[in-house]
């Protein structure tokens, strides 16, 4: 009722807001690009002159002049080849025996070699929709080898990872689309919990100065107490044990504090060679 | 009689698997139950999440853990400690042999099978293979939760999608 009747007489939209908060729309990156797909190796070159695969294996071409070699090489042949070439090399890297091609890692590999080629693709002529939808269904589609690959098998996971050179992020818990108010809220919040920590640790800060002349003060009044109870020939009630313990803490805290006093000086040293 | 059925319920163990999570000094468990819905007669499933305290970090996201409750509350959130990991995720054993399984095939098996036709060197070695975690923050994205990028900071966050 209160709330209704204040904001009512009381206008918030003109109100300016008081922490300086900018914010800044990520650039949209297409999915098929190699940093959202997370391929961290550009796909794999070949000097020109590399013969086709199956062409290759011919006995003839061994001793062929030169002329036929060109004409079986990639660079005649074209990007077809070169392409076969590409899926090969990376599954070379994970099989398992010669004929294998059916095994989850031989399957990755060459999914991995497709999408490569298929991002080159992409880069060269953007506009080829087919390119991009078949790319985007092999990225969905070894995103989910892989994620089977990890259930069942997480250090051969982590192996063809390192052996193909992709990246894998799980999902998140929600794909909520960009917006700016809820950025806007998140960035706040974050601001807010910089404030707060900076606070505490700064009171942090200003105890654990204390705490050394404390324990001076507090070792001198212990000796002064056993030695007057001493002379005055009174039950004893401050042990030595209690003098050590303080004594011992004391020692803690010089060694604490040196250690901070040379980072402050680290920092500021740093700071000054910054601003000269 | 109220407090005893409390304090028994405080030393059952719970088995949850643990999930991705922000926080560093605490494991989050799933624990996945069924609850009846008296209106329908059905049970239907429902995920309870609790903190727990795990000193020396023996779970990791995904493992399948038995978690008690402490007898105080370490903080707000971290009211539960990690017991013992009983299945670590990804690295299967068969229960009733005790020898590795990788998906419905035993390790052992495939191996024979890579034998018979003629093993590369590019093959894959259990033996080899160092334990989980060597590619964690480097390729394998996987500790903590993924989320929407929401703004250009300097240091840009694997974690931001």
């Amino acid at each position: 009722m209160l709330r209704s009747v204040t904001s009512s007489i009381i206008q918030c939209r003109g109100i300016k807001h008081q922490v300086k908060i900018k914010w800044v729309r990520p650039e949209y990156v297409p999915s098929y690009k190699p940093e959202k797909s997370g391929d961290l190796e550009p796909i794999s070159s070949f000097p020109p002159d590399t013969l086709g695969k199956d062409y290759a294996l011919s006995e003839e071409i061994k001793d062929a002049p030169e002329a036929v070699k060109k004409i079986f090489s990639i660079a005649h042949l074209g990007q077809k080849e070169y392409n076969v070439l590409v899926k090969n090399d990376l599954m070379e890297r994970v099989k398992r025996h010669k004929y294998d091609d059916h095994t989850s890692e031989s399957r990755i590999a060459r999914i991995t070699g497709h999408i490569r080629c298929l991002q080159l693709t992409m880069e060269k002529y953007p506009k080829n929709v087919k390119a991009k939808q078949t790319c985007q269904e092999l990225i969905d589609r070894r995103k989910q080898l892989l994620k089977f690959l990890r259930q069942y098998d997480y250090k051969k996971f982590e192996w063809i990872l390192e052996k193909l050179n992709i990246e894998y992020k799980g999902h998140p818990e929600t794909y909520n689309k960009l917006s700016r108010k809820e950025s806007l809220r998140k960035l706040t919040e974050m601001h807010c919990d910089d404030i707060r920590n900076k606070k505490l640790n700064d009171y942090r800060n200003l105890l654990e100065s204390q705490q050394g002349p404390f324990l001076k003060e507090k070792l001198e009044a212990l000796k002064f107490i056993k030695s007057e109870q001493m002379e005055l020939q009174l039950p004893v009630t401050v042990t030595d044990q209690d003098i050590k313990k303080v004594d011992k803490q004391l020692e803690e805290w010089k060694i604490k504090d040196e250690i901070k006093q040379q980072a402050k000086k680290k920092k500021r040293s740093v700071l000054l060679e910054d601003s000269e | 009689m109220a407090r005893n059925v409390a304090d028994a319920a405080r030393k059952f163990l719970l088995l949850g698997q643990c999930v991705p999570t922000v926080k560093q000094n605490a494991a989050k468990i799933r624990v996945k139950r069924l609850e009846l819905d008296e209106n329908l007669l059905m049970y239907f499933k429902k995920d309870e999440f609790f903190y727990c305290h795990d000193p020396s970090k023996i779970c990791k996201t995904g493992d399948i853990v038995l978690i008690q409750a402490l007898p105080h509350k370490l903080t707000k959130l971290i009211t539960h400690e990690v017991k013992e990991v009983v299945y670590p995720f990804g690295d299967v054993t068969d229960p009733v042999t005790g020898k590795k399984v990788a998906k419905e095939r035993y390790r052992e098996d495939i191996e024979a099978e890579t034998k018979l036709y003629g093993k590369l060197d590019s093959t894959f070695d259990y033996n080899k293979a160092p334990p989980r975690g060597w590619q964690e923050g480097k390729k394998d994205f996987t500790s903590k939760p993924t989320y929407t990028k929401f703004h250009v900071f300097d240091e840009n966050d694997p974690y931001a999608i």
